[in-house]
């Protein structure tokens, strides 16, 4: 491996904004000769590999004031972009309002990965692992265009994402959760994540589901069911979740389900895995998680 | 899109002849001295540590992260020093494997020797600094505590086993890095 290594080959210059309109107007001037930086690891691997150019300016986003901190009011939990995933997977509000996020953190990379590694660095590559567990807990994320902080649901940021529509210079600047207003019923919130070893591994395929589980009438509501993985797309899985809504939890739907979630779910292929495996994996790990709640939860 | 994380998908050398930008003016402390170092920002902690300190014991192996050999602590915690470039370092306290050993060996490198955690040793360090860094944080850590706080540090010799024995020997003797 010809590792990239440091000067002469690499020397960007660097810039240290202290708010996210300095930020902007330093990327809007260099355009693709500069690139954000938050924690870098993702950079730095893209850089090393080759799939991305060693830009000429790195603008350190870690100096803008109040994109590190966690704060909960009445409504949602927020979390500033630059909160490091250790932060994340050690936080007591995150495992509360967003468990699934909460495990999702911990299942990225390594701890001295994550010590490094921020939320904001993982939800703007478009493809992070957090993002599915995000899509399941309503997440919306709070961008800065250059003139306002304005919020939207991550599932519409990720349309502007992948379909290019999102300008260079924008900023991803927090998160905010909706704390759950309770159903009653017990929430359900999982995310798992199959790679090709059991730790410290990039992701095949990941999925997150959360819902209200209704044990007198064996019923799930506000059910939402979401998979991604590698470098794919996260999404939700629609035609899983309108299956699941308000019906009665049986294996036979659970056979269904698995079915829309493999005929949903689109993956692609890679190297070590075919998107056809990507496909019922997820099934696979969704209906599992389901028929523990049919086999386990019903019982209690 | 590539999945950028992969070691199997290493390519090719990644950029071309990009002007050298202004040097960074690093101020640390590494084992414990101040240092004021004049580097490109974004200089690797690997290579400062190796190249310009001569301070070998961090390994250079992997160089993306996922090996652990270059693992080294960033104000008591564990960081790779090949993900870690010189302006992140600001201000940080850093602490190699030779750090630890300045008054004898520390009580984590007296637990991997007794218990034959290491073959080649060239894991070693990094495992050590990964152990340290955990026991910090946490002096009891349960079996799942330290499969986690190991699981970014690799090695491909001598096998998990003396160097689970090492980690339960270090927690026994009570050690408070
Ligand atoms: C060994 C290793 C293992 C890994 N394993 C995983 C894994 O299991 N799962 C996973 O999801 N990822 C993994 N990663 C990738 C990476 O560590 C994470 O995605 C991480 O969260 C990225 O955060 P960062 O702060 O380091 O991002 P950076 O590298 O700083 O940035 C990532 C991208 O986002 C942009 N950016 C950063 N912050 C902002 C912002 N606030 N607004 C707009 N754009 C921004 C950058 O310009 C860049 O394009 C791994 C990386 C390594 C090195």
């Amino acid at each position: 491996m010809g590792a990239l290594q440091d000067e002469p080959l690499f020397s960007p210059a660097l810039r240290q904004p202290r708010s996210l309109r300095e930020a902007w107007e330093l990327k809007s001037a260099c355009a693709e000769q500069a690139v954000y930086v938050s924690g870098g690891t993702l950079l730095r691997t893209q850089w090393e590999a080759g799939t991305a150019a060693v830009p000429q300016v790195l603008i350190d986003l870690r100096n803008i004031a109040g994109m590190e901190d966690v704060t909960r009011d009445d409504d949602y939990l927020t979390i500033g972009s630059l909160v490091t995933l250790t932060a994340c997977r050690r936080s007591g509000a995150l495992a509360s309002a967003g468990p699934a996020a909460a495990e999702a953190a911990r299942q990225i990379a390594a701890p001295a990965v994550r010590n490094l590694a921020t939320l904001g660095g993982n939800i703007a590559s478009g493809y992070g692992d957090i993002l599915p567990a995000l899509l399941v807990h309503d997440a919306e994320l709070a961008v800065y265009d250059g003139n306002l902080l304005r919020v939207q649901p991550v599932e519409a940021w990720l349309e502007r994402r992948w379909s290019g529509a999102i300008p260079p210079a924008e900023l991803v600047a927090g998160v905010r959760l909706p704390l759950d207003q309770g159903s009653g019923g017990s929430r359900l919130a999982v995310f798992r994540k199959v790679g090709r070893r059991e730790a410290f591994t990039a992701s095949l395929v990941t999925i997150a589901v959360t819902a209200d589980w209704d044990a007198a009438a064996r019923t799930l509501r506000r059910v939402r069911l979401a998979a991604g993985g590698g470098s794919g797309r996260p999404q939700r899985l629609a035609a899983a979740e309108a299956l699941l809504e308000g019906a009665e939890l049986s294996r036979s739907l659970l056979g269904a389900v698995y079915e829309a979630v493999e005929h949903g779910f689109a993956s692609y292929d890679d190297p070590f895995a075919g998107e056809q495996y990507k496909k019922k994996t997820a099934g696979n790990l969704i209906v599992s998680e389901l028929w523990q709640t049919l086999e386990l939860k019903a019982r209690s | 899109m590539p999945d950028n994380f992969r070691l199997e998908e290493m390519g090719e050398m990644a950029g071309a002849d990009i002007p050298a930008g202004p040097l960074y003016t690093l101020n640390c402390t590494v084992n414990g001295r101040a240092l004021s170092l004049e580097v490109p920002p974004g200089r690797r902690l690997l290579s400062i540590l190796r190249e310009d300190l001569e301070l070998t014991g961090t390994k250079r192996s992997c160089e993306i992260g996922r090996c652990g050999a270059c693992m080294v602590l960033v104000d008591g915690r564990p960081v790779n020093a090949c993900l870690t470039m010189a302006y992140q370092c600001g201000g940080a306290e850093i602490t190699t494997i030779e750090g630890l050993g300045e008054a004898g060996l520390h009580p984590v490198q007296r637990a991997f020797l007794e218990e034959g955690g290491f073959q080649c040793g060239y894991c070693t360090p990094g495992m050590v600094i990964s152990v340290v860094g955990l026991l910090r944080e946490n002096p009891s850590p349960a079996q799942e505590d330290i499969e986690e706080a190991l699981s970014g540090n690799i090695c491909r010799c001598t096998g998990y086993g003396g160097i689970m024995r090492a980690v339960n020997k270090a927690i026994e003797s009570g050690v408070s890095p």
